[in-house]
C-alpha cells in the first residue's frame, strides 16, 4: 500500500516536471538569445547595411529585414487566394465526398513535404526552367508552395468552427449559399483566418532551406527588384555563423528573427481571443 | 431584352463551389506535378547506377571520371538522426502530453499551449544556430572531442524541435479517450497515475504511436538544424556519435554547385525524391493509423 502511494507520487512528479520542462526550454532559449543578442540591437544594426571585412562583420541587417519582408509578402499574396478557395471548398462545399478525402490527403501530404524538397522543386521550376534566376520572385513563389497547406488547414478549421446554427438559419430563410458565405460565415471566421495567415507569414519568414537555393545571397545592396537576389534574415544568420563572420551579429540577427516571429504569434493569439469574445 | 440580359448573366455565372473546386484540384495537381517533375529530372539516375546501387551505394563522388553515385551513407545518417531524435523525445513528449491532458490546472494548460506554438514557430535555422553555438561548444569542452558536431548533436536539437509536434498530437489522442473511463476509474477509487498508466495509455496507444510516426517524418525532412550540426562528412556513420551528412543537408549543400542537367544535378533530384517519398509514405501511414484509432475508440 505504501509502495503504491510512493509510486503514484513518483509518477505525479514526473508528469509535472515534464510539463514545466516545456516552459524551461522555451524561456531558456528566449532568455539565452536575449542575453547574448541584446547588445547588438542598436539603431545602426537595424537601419544600416552589412559592412566590414568579411562583409557582415560590422554594420547592420537592414537589407535582410527588407528582403525577408518582401519574400513573405510575395509568398502570402500568391498563396492566400488559392489557399482560401481550397479551404472554402473543403469546409463548405465538399461534404463527405471522395473528392474531399483526396484533397484533404493531398494538403496533408503537401504540409509534410520537407522544406529542402520545396526548394529543390522551386529551383528546378522557377530558377532554371522559367528562367527567373536566383531571385526574389523565385524565392517568394517557393515559399508560397510551402505555406499553401498551412493557410488551407487553418482557414478550413476556422470555417468549420463557425456555429452551425447560422447555416441552418440561413438555409431556412432561403438565403443563397454565396450570400451566406460572404456575409455571415466568412466575417465570423475572419479573425481566425487572419491569425492563421500571420502564422503562415511567420513560417515563411523563418524558412531557410527553400530560399537558400532559390533567392538568398550573402549581400546585395538593394532589395525590391523581383528578378534580383535578396538578402534574408534566416539565411544571413546561417552565413554569419557558418562562415564564422561574427558570432555577436549572428546572435543579434537570431534575436531579431525570433522577436519578429514572437510578435506575429502574439498578434495571431490576440486575433483568436477577439473571436472567442465575439461569439 | 431584359430576359436576354438575365440569360446572359446566367451563362457567365460560375458558382462559388465550382470555382473553389477548380482551385482545390489545381492544388492537388501541384503536388502531383512536383512528384512527376522530380521523377522526370532524376530519371537517368535510376538507370545509370540503378535504383539499388543508388540507394545502397556508399561512395558519393559525382565529379569523378565514372561518377560514383550512392546515397547509402546519407540515408543512414538521416535515419540515425531522425530515429535518435524520436527516441529522445518520446518519454519527455508523452509525459508532457499526459500532463497537459490530465494533470495541468486549466490556467497552466492555457499558458503552455501558446508555449508549444512558439516552440514550433522558432525557425529551424535558429535552433541549428543555438545548437551549434552552445551544444557543440559544450561537447567539445566537456568530452574533449576534436569537434562536437555529430549525429547525436543533431538528434539532440531535433528532439527539441519535434517535441511540440509529439506533445500536441499525443494530447489530442489522449483527449479523444471518452470521459466514461475517467468517471468509472474515479468511482472505483483508482488513483490517477494508475489510471493514466494502466488505462489511458493502453487505450490511446495507437494515437500516441501515430504522434511518434509523425514526429519521425518531421525529423527526417528537417534541413537547417542537421546541416549545421551533423558535421557533413561523407564517411559511413558507424555510431550515433560519428559525423554524417543527412540527405537534406546533402541537397542543400551541393545544389548550388551542381551544373544544371548534369548527372550530379539529376542525382540530387533523385536524392530529393527518395526523401520526399519517404516522408510522404510516413505521412500516409500516419493518416491510416489515425483512422484505425478512431475506429477502435468508436467501438464500445
Amino acid at each position: 500500500m505504501k509502495l503504491r502511494l510512493m509510486l503514484d507520487f513518483f509518477w505525479l512528479a514526473i508528469f509535472w516536471a515534464a510539463g514545466l520542462l516545456l516552459l524551461v526550454v522555451l524561456f531558456g532559449i528566449l532568455g539565452y538569445l536575449f542575453y547574448q543578442g541584446h547588445t547588438s540591437l542598436t539603431q545602426d544594426f537595424f537601419f544600416s547595411s552589412p559592412r566590414g571585412l568579411p562583409l557582415g562583420a560590422e554594420g547592420g541587417i537592414f537589407p535582410a529585414i527588407q528582403g525577408t519582408l518582401f519574400l513573405v509578402v510575395i509568398a502570402v499574396f500568391t498563396a492566400v487566394l488559392p489557399g482560401l478557395a481550397t479551404a472554402i471548398y473543403l469546409a463548405e462545399y465538399a461534404g463527405k465526398s471522395k473528392v474531399n478525402t483526396v484533397i484533404n490527403l493531398t494538403i496533408q501530404c503537401m504540409a509534410g513535404i520537407p522544406s529542402i524538397v520545396t526548394g529543390l522543386f522551386g529551383y528546378a521550376l522557377f530558377v532554371v526552367k522559367m528562367g527567373f534566376g536566383i531571385s526574389l520572385l523565385a524565392g517568394g513563389l517557393s515559399l508560397a508552395i510551402m505555406i499553401f497547406p498551412v493557410i488551407v488547414v487553418t482557414a478550413r478549421d476556422a470555417l468549420q468552427a463557425v456555429n452551425r446554427d447560422y447555416r441552418w438559419v440561413g438555409i431556412s430563410l432561403g438565403v443563397s449559399r454565396r450570400y451566406l458565405l460572404s456575409r455571415v460565415i466568412l466575417p465570423q471566421a475572419a479573425p481566425s483566418i487572419l491569425g492563421g495567415l500571420l502564422l503562415a507569414m511567420g513560417y515563411a519568414a523563418g524558412a531557410t532551406a527553400p530560399i537558400m537555393v532559390t533567392a538568398a545571397v550573402i549581400a546585395t545592396p538593394s532589395a525590391g527588384n523581383l528578378f534580383e537576389p535578396v538578402m534574408a534574415l534566416p539565411y544571413h544568420l546561417y552565413i554569419l555563423f557558418s562562415q564564422q563572420i561574427s558570432l555577436e551579429k549572428a546572435y543579434g540577427t537570431a534575436l531579431v528573427l525570433v522577436l519578429l516571429l514572437l510578435t506575429l504569434n502574439v498578434i495571431a493569439l490576440w486575433f483568436k481571443n477577439l473571436k472567442s469574445k465575439g461569439a | 431584352m431584359s430576359d436576354y440580359a438575365v440569360l446572359n448573366k446566367k451563362s457567365f455565372h460560375l458558382s462559388t463551389g465550382t470555382f473553389c473546386l477548380v482551385i482545390a484540384c489545381c492544388a492537388t495537381l501541384l503536388l502531383l506535378s512536383l512528384l512527376v517533375y522530380m521523377t522526370l529530372v532524376s530519371w537517368p539516375v535510376w538507370f545509370s547506377p540503378g535504383p539499388w546501387g543508388f540507394l545502397t551505394g556508399t561512395d558519393w563522388n559525382p565529379l569523378a571520371a565514372p561518377p560514383q553515385l550512392g546515397i547509402g551513407t546519407m540515408i543512414l545518417s538521416t535515419l540515425w538522426t531522425a530515429l535518435g531524435a524520436v527516441i529522445l523525445a518520446t518519454p519527455i513528449g508523452l509525459c508532457c502530453a499526459i500532463f497537459l491532458a490530465e494533470y495541468a490546472p486549466s490556467w497552466l494548460a492555457q499558458l503552455l499551449r501558446p508555449v508549444l506554438n512558439v516552440l514550433t514557430g522558432i525557425p529551424s535555422v535558429v535552433y541549428g544556430f543555438l545548437g551549434a553555438a552552445v551544444l557543440v561548444k559544450y561537447f567539445e569542452i566537456t568530452f574533449n572531442m576534436a569537434s562536437g558536431e555529430s549525429l547525436f548533436c543533431a538528434s539532440l536539437v531535433l528532439t527539441v524541435m519535434v517535441l511540440p509536434y509529439i506533445v500536441s498530437a499525443s494530447e489530442s489522442a489522449l483527449r479523444a479517450i471518452p470521459l466514461k473511463y475517467r468517471q468509472t476509474s474515479l468511482a472505483l477509487g483508482v488513483s490517477k497515475p494508475y489510471f493514466t498508466l494502466r488505462v489511458l495509455i493502453p487505450l490511446a496507444r495507437n494515437g500516441l504511436l501515430g504522434a511518434l510516426i509523425l514526429a519521425f517524418g518531421r525529423a527526417s525532412g528537417e534541413t537547417m538544424a542537421v546541416l549545421m550540426l551533423a558535421g557533413n562528412t561523407m564517411v559511413l556513420p558507424s555510431s550515433w556519435f560519428s559525423k554524417g551528412e543527412p540527405l537534406s543537408a546533402l541537397i542543400a549543400l551541393e545544389l548550388g554547385t551542381s551544373e544544371v542537367g548534369s548527372l550530379h544535378y539529376q542525382s540530387l533530384f533523385a536524392a530529393g525524391l527518395v526523401l520526399l517519398l519517404f516522408v510522404l509514405s510516413i505521412n500516409l501511414f500516419f493518416t491510416w493509423f489515425r483512422r484505425d484509432r478512431r475506429n477502435e475508440v468508436g467501438k464500445p
